[in-house]
């Protein structure tokens, strides 16, 4: 078929970037869908062409990822988020709000085709929630007026500007908060190189491809007790250890930019904002274990961030930071950013690679681990962003100094991006341990209205919810999973007295139903069926047999399933229906007892 | 591997020790314990998705799948714990919320996968009470129906088509609960229709156009036989209602071909009900085929040769036999031309030279021989011709299976751009017939060739001579004196070499072992040679000629030329095949046939038996591979009689009039068992052949002065069939030709 001219361009590089080629599949598929609104049967035929896969290969990718689409949308694609964080700041009005203004429903476009909508997932702007993305711009803390002034100037022709940086993230600093990886947030420019290297920038980088062996980087890092921003906790110097030094075979580090965890977007400042500290730490990490090919894996609903990392990857190669001979050290490094589709799953590191290879994003089996046998089969180490950015300040101020801002085997600090009922909803750099409570109150301003505190989801929707005389605790690994919860990715939503604990069920349900990669039985009709049940009971239909059918379901889920996207559904559904029996059964009576409450924190 | 230590471990309770690498649920298979799963399937790659073979193993802090755990030394696994059990119970009801609870009316009730863990293993009721997810059955193709509600999504289809046909026209579109098998074609299948995707599926999801709400499992016997297309023998499982067949598949993985069964096998039966089957012998009359009496045929049959024999001598009489018809009746049929007519005219349609094959290798035939067991076993193989995908189904599986769990090394010679060749280590790509050519060159090193072609054939010799064995696997492209150069070359490889010639039909191989050759006995021994020949004598009681007799396109040319006065063809189809262009019959004087349908051939007949198919007899054939297999008869067609009976009867008339002996075997295990005696390498354990199994003929000839073994150029010939086609055959097989894939034919 006859392309244009850039997207021919676009396509040509695609194609020949990465080590194997069907890599390209999904950008591809993206791209393309950016200029003709969706994926034409032609195109099918024509990137399958183009990377020798035939047309089910590609057909089978494109229907795993929720932003590829078959049928064009509108030239106005509305997407309101109404997961947790949102939900609770009133997405649900906003959802509402927009089917009536534009009189379609989810999912449909306007006859004119000029608007189409969609309720999506968590879209990582749980700070600023509730919010929207009209294509690929971001609009947030919406109320239903801002709505309507929004769709007014779309359909006047007029640009709304959206969001110059997620909302809360430059909020004047507190007092208990320690910023070092944030600590460039707000400086003018601080994303461009020349402000980078005027704030210790690269200086990590130096000193470990001039002062460092690979061994002593991992040295530094393992005393450092960085462990795993994004969800798992690992220690990431035991991780990068695991890569066998002899193989033969190229090696690979990924950053695992895919942040989709609901309540979670502490990756999305970090990267608008200070995107060469990632690339640093990117390169440090490839030096250590040995790697020359970096990726970012980058949600594909962060495009703007994506526009944003890719200049600051093409700054640093011209400025030498990136590339052959990085600062005449003789060590070589290539990084290349990679778009997402919309798939929680790919979250899942050994999903991203299946995804990042170009197919479906299924989980693989385990082991082999990832060290061992990754990317393209070869050795990789995957990081989340948070991770990989904090490794350039352990190796400027030393493992051990980093490691003290914490306390022992929970170094450093870390990013908390709270939302829901507080009063300032924000991303926030505190040290590890720093008490759960005092944060809440102090940091986040409190609870509006001198309303009480319901429910605490400590770090992100896969965490169970802890109770109000629950968080009298540090925020660390090792507390948490004492208290029977997990730290999770740093994504605290918190939910007040006005919070019907049912509904939040129902809605954290429908969130990993949807996402459900469907390659395991439990995983695949066990939300589906939970979703389903506390829908109906929810809308007033349940059953006294239900509330520990519910538990039971759940528990049927929890430890069998193939990944642990099925855990994450199970725990805090279990967490909900234990902790808050009673509102379920006060549901029996047939009517939410919230709702009205619920509508009043919408309409603020 | 007798070496490697073994590793033990306890499943409830038990010790058991298995080789390293071994998985847990295959370790409990081993000792009888049954690890229920559906994802899990031999020889495809591990999925663990289907969680139902969680185990409990000591010290792992959660259940762990079995079909992806490796016995370990010293692990202790529960498989029948409480915890177990519920798990179980657990997986099957989220199962059973979305499958249709259809049984009574689905395809799989009485035989499905999903039904018996349930009966074994699940609830008593259900707790499900909310919407199902609902889709519309779609048509995929004539033979492939799919029902996307009762899919469980194992994906063993999509694993079959890609990793075991290398076919990818199946994929999985959607995700989550909504997930769903998708054709290649949006809403319908482009593909090799082999419907190995029917019978892998564990449930009603992927169900058989031909068979889909004809019956139901237990109204059906099941008879095991020996698929009547290719040369492959795959032994096929027809189930049978009322003397007919109505499906065809192998789901006991038994047999050569385990699973294995291409469109032909799978499909390809209904030619025994086909509206055009003769079934009464027909007697030409005032140049018009009249149905006659049995009574009537044979007499007229047994009289005429006589007259011929009388008037002309024996050598006035041709016999062509068949590709497709058992080795008891291509043995029968030979002694009926050399011991009744006494003629050595007696050839077949040959489509790979088995006769070459076995003098070049003489008394080392038997070891050289590759199997097809062998070849699935193999590390490297040589393809030289042929094209095993669309000629040799079950060939191209086994290369594709070496190649998948061997690391198996796949060389090319050929000619055109074959699909195997995208599995190919080296593709040497040949001009048209060059086949002949390159192997002379890689024998002897002199032959004209381009210089890239030279080059390429350097690096392939070179690599070959790494190779510790060989699977040398060629078509009828190498004939004769070419594959001596062949042999010669593979001698001088220091790996093990072994061979397998690829030909045509169910039973060519067979027709060569038996003798329905014109210069060679049963087990290939020359018929000039004394020795051998008295050994059929003393069986026989009657003389046979010495001199070797014409060649099947020989006779048909004499025959049309008035040379010869009597062609007695059974199952085959001369007319069309060999001399004049015209098909005619020329001044043939007699010509009779024993055939299913009014061929080309039979058209032009005095005298036609009806003639009973493959699945309407019993017997054994022997495979390409020289692995000799047993038919069972499975239908029942009203009508006509097998060529065993034939060939008795027209014996018993034929004595009577005083023209040799009449053949006294009651049952076709007689004859086998005759053969057995007569024929060294088919004296084969019958354990074997009882138990479904196959075992190879073992025939070895001694090399004895005579000169250098040839043939004349375009003797031997494939008949170029394709997945979708089978010789005169396969025009009777109403689904194949119905399939939009079998008009693109190569």
């Amino acid at each position: 078929m006859q392309l244009s001219p850039q997207l021919a361009k676009k396509f040509e590089t695609l194609e020949n970037r990465y080590p194997v080629k069907r890599s390209a599949l999904i950008p591809m598929l993206i791209y393309a869908q950016d200029e003709y609104g969706y994926v034409t049967d032609d195109m099918v035929a024509e990137i399958a062409g183009r990377l020798g896969l035939n047309t089910v290969q590609v057909e089978e990718t494109l229907a795993y990822y929720s932003m590829l689409r078959r049928k064009p949308a509108g030239k106005h694609h509305v997407q309101v988020c109404t997961n947790v964080a949102c939900m609770l700041r009133g997405g649900n009005e906003i959802l509402d709000r927009a089917k009536r203004r534009l009189e379609i429903g989810h999912k449909e476009t306007t006859k004119d085709g000029v608007f189409s909508l969609e309720e999506v997932e968590c879209l990582g702007a749980c700070t600023g929630a509730p919010a929207m993305q009209v294509n690929y711009d971001y609009y947030e803390e919406l109320t239903p007026n801002k709505f309507d002034r929004i769709i007014e100037d779309l359909d006047a022709g007029r640009k709304p500007a959206p969001a110059p940086v997620i909302s809360g993230a430059l909020h004047p600093r507190h007092p208990l908060e320690t910023p070092l990886i944030s600590k460039r947030w707000g400086i003018p420019n601080s994303r461009s190189i020349d402000v980078y290297l005027q704030h210790e920038g690269y200086q990590a980088l130096e000193k470990a491809l001039k002062q460092m062996t690979p061994e002593s980087i991992i040295e530094e890092v393992k005393k450092s007790n960085l462990r795993g921003r994004g969800g798992a906790g690992f220690a990431t110097g035991m991780k990068w250890s695991f890569v066998p030094k002899d193989s033969p075979k190229a090696k690979y580090v990924i950053c695992n930019a895919d942040e989709s965890e609901p309540g979670t977007c502490k990756d999305r400042p970090l990267m608008e904002m200070d995107p060469h500290q990632l690339i640093e730490g990117m390169v440090i990490a490839g030096r250590a274990i040995g790697a020359h090919r970096g990726f970012i894996y980058i949600r594909g609903e962060y495009r703007y961030v994506l526009d944003i990392v890719d200049a600051a990857i093409a700054e640093a190669y011209a400025r030498g930071y990136l590339g052959k001979n990085i600062l005449g050290s003789g060590f070589d490094f290539e990084l290349l950013i990679h778009t997402g589709a919309g798939a929680y799953e790919c979250g899942e590191e050994s999903a991203l690679m299946e995804s990042l290879e170009g197919k479906r994003g299924y989980p693989r089996i385990k082991p082999p681990f990832p060290a061992i046998v990754g990317l393209y089969g070869c050795p990789t180490i995957i990081n989340n962003v948070e991770t990989l950015s904090s490794v350039p300040a352990i190796l400027r101020e030393g493992g051990e100094a980093y490691a003290n801002r914490g306390t022992p085997k929970n170094g450093g600090t870390r990013l908390v991006c709270v939302s829901g009922h507080v009063n300032k909803p924000g991303i926030y750099e505190v040290p590890l341990s720093f008490n759960m409570k005092r944060f809440i109150e102090e940091v986040a301003g409190g609870i509006p209205g001198g309303r009480k505190l319901k429910a605490v989801i400590p770090g992100g929707s896969s965490c169970p919810a802890l109770k109000p005389d629950e968080i009298d605790i540090p925020m660390d690994y090792d507390s948490l999973a004492k208290a029977g919860s997990m730290l999770g990715s740093g994504g605290m939503v918190v939910a007040d007295e006005t919070t019907c604990m049912v509904d939040l069920a129902r809605r954290i349900m429908h969130f990993y139903a949807h996402e459900s990669c469907g390659w395991c039985i439990p995983c695949r009709e066990g939300t589906s069926w939970l979703r389903k049940m506390l829908e109906r009971f929810h809308a007033g239909a349940g059953r006294p047999q239900d509330i520990d059918m519910v538990g039971e379901l759940a528990k049927n889920m929890l430890g069998k399933t193939f990944c642990p996207l099925g855990d994450a559904a199970a725990m805090p559904t279990i967490s909900i229906i234990t902790k808050w029996r009673h509102e379920f059964e006060e549901h029996l009576n047939g009517r939410c007892a919230y709702k009205q409450a619920e509508s009043i924190v919408g309409a603020r | 591997m007798a070496d490697q230590k073994l590793v033990t471990l306890k499943i409830n309770d038990r010790e058991i020790q298995v080789a390293p690498g071994t998985l847990v649920i295959e370790a409990a298979r081993r000792m009888g314990t049954e690890v229920p799963s559906f994802c899990y399937y031999p020889g495809l790659s591990l999925q663990a998705a289907c969680r139902m073979c969680l185990v409990e193993v000591e010290k792992a802090p959660k259940l762990m799948t079995a079909c992806t755990l490796v016995a370990a030394e010293g692990m202790v696994v529960r498989t029948d714990s409480e915890q177990v059990r519920q798990a179980r119970k657990a997986m099957l009801e989220f199962l059973l919320t979305n499958h249709p609870l259809d049984c009574p009316v689905c395809d799989k009730g009485g035989e499905c996968e999903l039904q018996d863990m349930v009966f074994r293993y699940g609830a008593d009721s259900s707790r499900f009470i909310e919407e199902k997810v609902h889709r519309p059955e779609e048509k995929w193709s004539e033979v492939v129906y799919y029902d996307a509600p009762r899919c469980i999504l194992c994906f063993r289809c999509v694993r079959v088509c890609d990793e075991g046909m290398g076919v990818k026209a199946l994929g999985v579109g959607m995700r989550g609960v909504n997930s769903v098998i998708i054709p290649n074609q949006g809403d319908h299948l482009e593909c090799e229709e082999c419907g190995m995707c029917i019978d892998i599926c564990p449930v009603g999801a992927l169900t058989s156009g031909t068979y889909r709400y004809k019956t139901r499992p237990w109204e059906m016997q099941y008879v095991s036989t020996v698929c009547t297309h290719c040369s492959n023998g795959c032994k096929t499982t027809l189930s049978v209602r009322n003397h007919e067949i109505l499906r065809a598949n192998n789901r006991d993985l038994s047999g050569i071909n385990k699973e294995f069964l291409c469109v032909k096998g799978r499909f390809g039966f209904d030619f025994t009900k086909h509206p055009e089957r003769i079934r009464q012998p027909l007697l030409r009359k005032d140049g018009k085929l009249y149905p006659v009496s049995w009574e009537e045929a044979a007499e007229a049959a047994a009289t005429r040769l006589k007259q011929v024999l009388d008037a002309s001598g024996g050598d006035a009489i041709g016999v062509i036999g068949s590709n497709r018809t058992s080795n008891e009746e291509n043995y029968l049929l030979q002694r009926l031309a050399r011991a009744n007519f006494g003629t050595n005219n007696i050839d077949h349609h040959r489509t790979a030279d088995y006769a070459g094959l076995h003098a070049a290798l003489g008394e080392n035939a038997a070891e050289k021989q590759l199997g097809m067991g062998d070849l699935e076993q193999a590390t490297a193989v040589l393809l030289i011709g042929n094209d095993p995908t669309q000629q040799n189904p079950l060939v191209a599986w086994q290369i594709r299976s070496a190649i998948r769990h061997n690391g198996a090394r796949l060389y090319i010679l050929n000619g055109g751009e074959i699909k195997l060749r995208r599995q190919a280590k080296q593709y040497v790509r040949l001009g048209a017939g060059q086949e002949a050519a390159a192997v002379r060159w890689l024998a002897q090193g002199k032959e004209t060739l381009t210089a890239e072609l030279v080059s390429e054939l350097t690096a392939l010799k070179a690599q070959l001579e790494t190779e510790t064995e060989l699977a040398i696997v060629f078509g009828a492209e190498l004939s004769g004196a070419a594959i001596g150069e062949l042999v010669a070359f593979g001698s001088r490889l220091s790996g093990r070499v072994r061979y397998m010639a690829l030909g045509d039909y169910a039973n060519s191989r067979g027709a060569a072992d038996l003798g329905v050759l014109p210069d060679r006995l049963p087990g290939y021994a020359h018929v000039d040679d004394g020795h051998a020949r008295k050994v059929f004598e003393k069986l026989w009681g009657s003389g046979l000629p010495a001199k070797a007799g014409l060649s099947a396109p020989k006779m048909v040319e004499a025959a049309q030329a008035g040379k010869l006065k009597a062609l007695y063809v059974v199952g085959a189809n001369p007319l069309k095949h060999f001399g004049k262009r015209d098909g005619s019959r020329g001044n043939l004087e007699l010509l009779i046939v024993h055939e299913l349908f009014l061929t080309e051939t039979a058209q032009q007949a005095d005298i036609i038996f009806p003639a009973a198919s493959a699945y309407e007899k019993d017997g054994s054939v022997t495979n390409t591979a020289g692995e000799i297999q047993l038919l069972h008869k499975a239908a029942e067609v009203m009508g006509p009689r097998s060529d065993f009976d034939l060939l008795r009867i027209l014996s018993h008339q034929m004595e009577k009039l005083g023209a040799g002996k009449a053949f006294h075997y009651r049952t076709a295990e007689a004859v086998f068992e005759e053969i057995g005696k007569a024929v060294k390498g088919y004296d084969v354990a019958q354990a074997g052949l009882v138990t479904g199994g196959a075992e190879a003929a073992r025939i070895a000839v001694p090399r004895n002065g005579h000169a250098p073994y040839d043939v004349p150029a375009g003797l031997i010939f494939s008949a170029q069939d394709t997945l979708f086609s089978s010789g005169t055959l396969g025009r009777y097989c109403t689904l194949l030709e119905s399939l939009p894939e079998s008009e693109a034919k190569p």
